[in-house]
């Protein structure tokens, strides 16, 4: 390529841009089709089912499905299990986060401090991220079982902390509070993870001059520890918040939705799959996805401008 | 210096006081934490070798008398009473999860090199379409899915239901983006000088991608095929809605039938869960370092 003349050699040039273009189009092709084929079309599809009369009946003809215009929506909001469902997604997504974040934290704190086995805990800390969620959920439906056999129940009478057994997932209020504390066991090594990662990487000699001057523990924590975690603590809680104001399996294992538990995520599929009502299953997840779009807003207009 | 000393010896002094109360708070910590996630996983195991007298009793049995194998005979033996079949549920779990890995290798290796190696148009637009997969939620891709692949399978000839392909299809949209976010993240670490080496040495760019980039990304490509595994492995939603006959089922939809029997029998369930936890934590521990710089990058979306 040195060697030819300059005329030739930028024809070449030419050439080999536009072969690395359509080479990288090739590359990328089957990852494009696929999500945009699974993923993007289908959540644009979502919008126009939600505007439709879909059931089983017409399931196979979808495309000549009957307009509605908001009749989907007008019946998701009018259902009796629809302002529970939207309350109880925002009160457990919220507090299972923070939970997660803070449990998160404290067992980072844990692992940044060097002692013996330090690498297998570390790995132990990651089972229950880990495990498959069925096999954890049922775990903790057994253990949180209501007869006086269940072994939570006979622990605390054992220790006199109850008289009676309790039935855990089956208590309004009490069930919720669980699967928030569920998630948070759940998902803690994942806010663990990435917070190590950075406490890590905070430069030792700001604790040695802080000690130097005579700080406390509790001193360095606030004034070193926590303005490091800052940016780290804002993706994760973000992250968290997000994937778990859109989960379905934890709270569909753990209650299938009963007892004061129900979320908009398994709401919709009880609309769709239980009762075969398409439509407003999409119009439920839309309603979803509008709320979390909206916080997204609040959030990058607020907390992210807040902080520049 | 002296007065230096002084200060030195009751700064050490008061360190020493501070730190054996910190250390105790540290072994109750950590104790607490180690009871709290050891616990659930010592009961799984520990209830699949109960008989059904020690699991129904009227107190809980911590520690089972013998290791009575009743729950894995129910699951394996074709001789029992009440037979469950799970070898076939653990075979169909691995015939979506291996498929699904493979595939997300080869596709997302393809992409990935494009987006750290190539300059193209639309790049920036293909990578943050992707990325929108972390905002829907699988319930609300479900339906049209579902609507969708019904009406091209009337079409074309294919059952929606009960068809692997369709569930491997549906976990490759899944596991595509972070694949790809992974492993072009681990591309962009490989010297570029090398592969300029390789094209001026005449090679071509996929004899470049097979000759030098992946014999230096296999770490990377086998966390890559790992955690799309684990996801094949663990999904729960897709295979409910897509999978409807007992003999298609993998093994999360099997064990939540399992759980919902009328007459339940949870050692049973324990033994299929403990079956379905023990590969993915071995591969786990087996795989812990690159694991872990996957999971922080792009979370297991779960």
């Amino acid at each position: 390529m040195l060697k030819t003349s300059s005329y030739r050699s930028g024809l070449r040039w030419h050439s080999l841009r536009a072969q690395e273009s359509r080479l990288a189009w090739l590359l990328t092709s089957p990852t494009a089709l696929i999500v945009f084929g699974l993923i993007i079309f289908p959540a644009i599809f979502s919008i126009w089912i939600s505007f439709h009369d879909v059931t089983l009946r017409n399931l196979n003809d979808v495309f000549h499905a009957p307009f509605v215009g908001l009749q989907n929506y007008r019946r998701v909001i009018g259902d009796f299990a629809f302002p529970e469902a939207v309350i109880n997604s925002v009160v457990y997504s919220v507090s299972s986060t923070v939970l997660t974040v803070l449990i998160g934290l404290i067992a980072a704190l844990l692992l940044n401090r060097p002692f013996r086995a330090r690498g297998a805990v570390r790995a132990l800390f990651l089972f229950p991220y880990v495990a498959p969620i069925v096999s954890v959920a049922f775990v903790w439906r057994w253990i949180l079982d209501p007869r006086p056999s269940g072994v939570l129940n006979d622990i605390l009478m054992r220790l006199g902390l109850i008289n009676a057994p309790i039935a855990y997932l089956s208590t309004r209020g009490l069930a919720l509070l669980l699967v928030i504390v569920f998630e948070a066991w759940r998902y803690f090594p994942f806010a663990m993870l990435m917070i190590l990662a950075r406490l890590q990487a905070i430069d030792r000699t700001l604790y040695e001059a802080a000690s130097v001057d005579g700080a406390g523990v509790w001193h360095k924590f606030r004034s070193i520890t926590i303005p490091e975690l800052r940016y780290v603590l804002g993706a994760v809680f973000l992250l968290r918040l997000i994937w778990t104001f859109n989960k379905f399996d934890d709270i569909y294992l753990m209650t299938g939705g009963g007892f004061g538990t129900n979320v908009l995520p398994v709401l919709t599929y009880q609309f769709s799959f239980g009762a075969f009502n398409f439509g407003k299953g999409a119009a439920t997840a839309m309603i979803l996805l509008g709320i979390l779009v909206l916080f997204l807003l609040i959030y990058a207009n607020t907390v992210m401008k807040g902080e520049e | 210096m002296a007065g230096k000393n002084v200060d030195r010896m009751t700064l050490i002094e008061h360190i020493a006081q501070s730190f054996t109360l910190s250390k105790l708070i540290f072994a109750i910590t950590l104790t607490f934490f180690l009871v709290s996630i050891l616990f659930p996983f010592y009961w799984m195991i520990s209830s699949s070798f109960k008989s059904y007298a020690e699991i129904g009793g009227r107190a809980p049995v911590y520690v089972p008398s013998a290791l009575r194998l009743d729950a894995f005979r129910e699951l394996f033996d074709p001789n029992y009473p009440q037979f469950q079949d799970f070898g076939r549920n653990i075979l169909n779990s691995v015939q979506v999860a291996v498929p699904t890995a493979l595939i997300a290798v080869v596709l997302s290796t393809l992409g990935a090199y494009a987006v750290a190696r190539l300059r193209f148009r639309g790049k920036n637009l293909f990578l943050n379409g992707i990325l929108l997969v972390y905002l829907f939620p699988a319930v609300l891709l479900i339906i049209p899915l579902f609507a969708m692949l019904a009406q091209i399978g009337a079409r074309l000839g294919f059952r929606v239901q009960d068809n692997f392909p369709v569930l491997i299809l549906t976990y490759l949209a899944q596991t595509l983006p972070v694949a790809l976010y992974m492993l072009s993240n681990y591309f962009r670490t490989i010297p570029a000088e090398i592969e300029q080496a390789g094209l001026i040495d005449g090679c071509s760019r996929m004899g470049v991608i097979w000759r030098i980039t992946l014999p230096l990304s296999i770490p990377a490509l086998v966390s890559v095929a790992i955690y799309t595994f684990m996801i094949a492995w663990n999904e729960f939603l897709y295979a409910l809605v897509f999978l409807n006959t007992r003999t298609m089922f993998t093994m999360p939809i099997k064990i939540n039938t399992l759980f919902n029997n009328p007459s339940p029998r949870p050692h049973v369930v324990m033994a299929a869960s403990t079956i379905m936890t023990i590969p993915v934590v071995i591969l786990f521990l087996a795989l812990e370092r690159f694991l872990e710089k996957g999971l922080t990058a792009g979370g297991v979306k779960g």
